[in-house]
């Protein structure tokens, strides 16, 4: 019962650290051991020595600390476990390829009655790693030219640059430089960027080319719970797109100089990131701006999913959002709320929902969106255990309010109730830890209507009825 | 997606032609800590052009005045739905609403108003933007400190320098960045021989005020009346009385601020 016992405790280590990194489990390990009768946290055991094999450039200390934890162990199922959990650790120090773990009777002069040696034997990453890869975005096609210098000093530092040319002659690059700090309390990462980026937004008529600084502190209070800290300074420059813009845009145009103060709590109790079939996520985030520059505002915003499995392969998932942006001076356009496409308000054009001047979306400084989805395998299960499984049925139904009210209770209640909604069915591609979307559906009310969406990491083609 | 159809442009340039509305405004940065001389020149001679078309146009100030342009130049008019910058296109568009100075001119007097216009472009601009822009006294004491009045630090330094890059490339191309004062100063006064030659002792260039006249105003009136730390360009001008008797002429009949 010995292996079953010390392989389910593995398990449940494993749900714990949440999809924290995705390893593979090497499962010969721990099944190796043959005979089921032995209680593995009856035995003894103690470790005499480390060794770990294969480092070249990443510094002792680093490691000492991360392998440290071993000698703690009591009895032989503890030191499976914290083998494991060292080698955990060593990999989210991000400076190796990959890692064996050794276990063997220790011997030679020192050696005590029950002492143990474990080996881990490592693979650095390259010194240098580059990649060229071209992106299709909501209305750009980019080459993006990427490279990464892993652990480059020697404690899973790692400096990445990428450069990206739109077929616009838009061009993006950002450099960021991060900084692990494994041994202090919390496990702090510190990454700082710099970057530029254009996005445009033919929905509401402008472009922006944002320049700017990002600090960021991300740490974790539990497994689960994850925290980021952040400053972000940058230089905001909106242009309009053309020259029959509305007028109302072009009032926003010129640079902005904004300083923002954000921190971003997230609890993830999911089993997966895509398609999960039980768990809740929730992300909180709250941003000051105004500590220099011509923006001050206060923007708070809560996102929130639920799923359930109420019959094998069928999820419910229940969505929220809601956000609040309070404008202390020169908040313009691009700061607002923006409601409608398939990240917020599925079934609407981009920024379909909430006011509009001209045409053009101008957004709204209070929104609330929600949502009930329904994913099932594909109707008669074709490629059941395959490829099948990368695809879901998803009926939806969503609906939410964006506005701009003035700031009294009554016309914001008033204001927060004009709900838009919206259903339809589709089909969803899980697509290499991406999720994209595909399909078609059902019937409408008045007109068909066939729309083609992309979001952050979904495409969806759905036949949708709309109340308009 | 907003898009453009073609039942959208034709309604377009069907209102094009309708009458000269009455809520029209006059865009441009602030007057008294932002605007700069050359846009200030324009500027008045953008409002000098309307008042003599007796088109009615209020004048709003804003500090991004340059960014809302479609031309990135100021000023501009938002007429309607349309949004028109600088003197030529703003004299065009008038005229497809039936409004012209010069309707009496022959078609050769029209051809020298262009060429005289051309003149001022082509020297006075250019003489503006080296005094404000290259010139290190008055680029340090005022047209600096004036540029970033309107932004928060460290953006202004970064806005007037890019900005002072793009009118230094824009005068080496012209040849214009590597004249002296002295240079410059001779073709400024070459230019306002010429004019005051051709305006000779008449009350407006073609007998009746036209846009010739409202350009020469914004700029004359304009130079003479900004206080800068190189007086030398003013004193260039104000040699020249017929111009500067132009320039008071119509800043009493158009502009008597009450």
């Amino acid at each position: 019962m010995g292996t079953v016992h010390a392989k389910a405790q593995t398990e449940n280590v494993n749900s714990v650290g949440g999809g924290l990194f995705d390893f593979e489990e090497p499962e010969t390990l721990e099944e190796a051991i043959p005979k089921p009768t032995i209680k593995l946290n009856g035995v003894r055991a103690r470790v005499d020595r480390v060794h770990v094999d294969g480092l070249s450039r990443t510094k002792d200390d680093i490691v000492r600390s991360a392998v440290d934890e071993l000698f703690h162990a009591t009895d032989f199922e503890d030191v499976i476990l914290k083998a494991h959990k060292v080698r955990r650790s060593l990999d989210s120090l991000g400076c190796f390829k990959d890692i064996g773990v050794f276990i063997d009777v220790s011997n030679g002069p020192g050696a005590t009655p029950e002492g143990l040696e474990v080996t881990f034997q490592v693979r650095e990453l390259t010194r240098i790693v580059g990649g060229i890869n071209t992106t299709v975005s909501e209305n750009e096609g980019n080459l993006v030219l990427g490279v990464r210098l892993p652990n480059v000093a020697g404690r899973g530092e790692r400096v990445s640059a990428e450069y990206s040319v739109g077929h616009r002659s838009s061009s993006n690059f950002s450099v960021a430089a991060t900084k692990p700090f494994t041994r202090s309390a919390l496990q702090p990462v510190l990454t700082t960027s710099v970057y530029q980026q254009n996005h445009e937004y033919p929905w509401s008529g402008y472009r922006l080319l944002d320049r700017g600084v990002l600090l960021d502190i991300a740490f974790r209070t539990s497994p689960a719970t994850k925290h980021n800290l952040q400053w972000e300074g940058m230089v905001r420059d909106t242009s309009v797109l053309s020259k029959t813009t509305s007028f109302k845009v072009r009032e926003s145009s010129g640079p902005v100089l904004k300083s923002v103060i954000r921190h971003i709590v997230t609890v993830d109790h999911r089993d997966e990131s895509i398609f999960p079939t039980r768990g809740t996520w929730v992300q909180f985030s709250s941003e000051l701006a105004g500590l220099g520059g011509g923006v001050a505002n206060i923007k708070t915003e809560l996102q929130a999913e639920a799923n359930k499995e109420i019959v094998p392969g069928f999820v419910v998932q229940l969505t929220g959002a809601a956000g609040v942006l309070h404008d202390v001076f020169g908040t313009e356009l691009p700061e607002f709320f923006y409601l409608g496409g398939p990240a917020t308000l599925r079934g609407f054009q981009q920024r379909g929902a909430g006011p509009h001047c001209d045409g053009l979306a101008t957004g709204g400084t209070m929104y609330w969106a929600s949502g009930l989805h329904l994913y099932t395998p594909l109707p008669f299960q074709p490629g059941k255990g395959g490829l099948g499984e990368l695809f879901r049925s998803h009926l939806f139904l969503n609906g939410g309010c964006l506005a701009h009210p003035e700031e009294n209770s009554q016309a914001i209640i008033e204001a927060l109730s004009a709900v838009r909604v919206s259903c339809g069915a589709g089909v969803a591609l899980r697509e290499r830890g991406r999720c994209a979307c595909a399909g078609s559906a059902t019937g409408c009310l008045s007109a068909l209507l066939v729309e083609v969406q992309k979001g952050p990491n979904l495409i969806h083609i759905i036949v949708l009825m709309k109340q308009m | 997606m907003p898009e453009m159809s073609l039942k959208d442009s034709i309604i377009t340039s069907l209102s094009a032609q309708e009458p000269w509305p009455d809520n029209v405004k006059l865009f441009q940065p602030y007057e008294v800590e932002q605007i700069l001389l050359p846009d200030n020149a324009s500027c008045l001679a953008v409002q000098a052009f309307l008042k003599m078309c007796n088109l009615p146009f209020d004048v709003e100030m804003r500090w991004n005045a340059e960014f809302m342009s479609p031309s990135g130049r100021v000023p501009f008019i938002k007429c309607g739905a349309f949004v028109v910058s600088e003197l030529e296109p703003i004299v065009q568009f008038a005229a497809n609403k039936g409004v012209s100075l010069c309707s009496k001119l022959s078609t050769e007097e029209r051809a020298e108003m262009r060429a005289y216009m051309s003149l001022i472009t082509n020297v006075l601009v250019n003489a503006e933007l080296y005094i404000s822009w290259v010139d290190q006294e008055t680029f340090n004491t005022v047209t600096r400190v004036r540029n970033s009045s309107v932004y928060p630090w460290p953006l202004g330094w970064i806005q007037t320098r890019s900005k002072r890059n793009s009118v230094i490339k824009r005068l080496k191309a012209l040849h214009w960045y590597d004249k002296t004062l002295d240079q410059v100063l001779a073709d400024v006064e070459q230019c306002c021989n010429s004019l005051s030659q051709r305006l000779g002792d008449r009350d407006y260039f073609f007998g009746t005020p036209t846009e010739l006249d409202a350009l020469v105003f914004g700029h004359v009136f304009t130079i003479i009346t900004t206080r800068l730390p190189c007086r030398k360009l003013a004193e260039t001008v104000r040699q020249h009385d017929s111009l500067v008797a132009l320039a008071k002429r119509i800043d009493e009949k158009y502009f008597k601020r009450a």
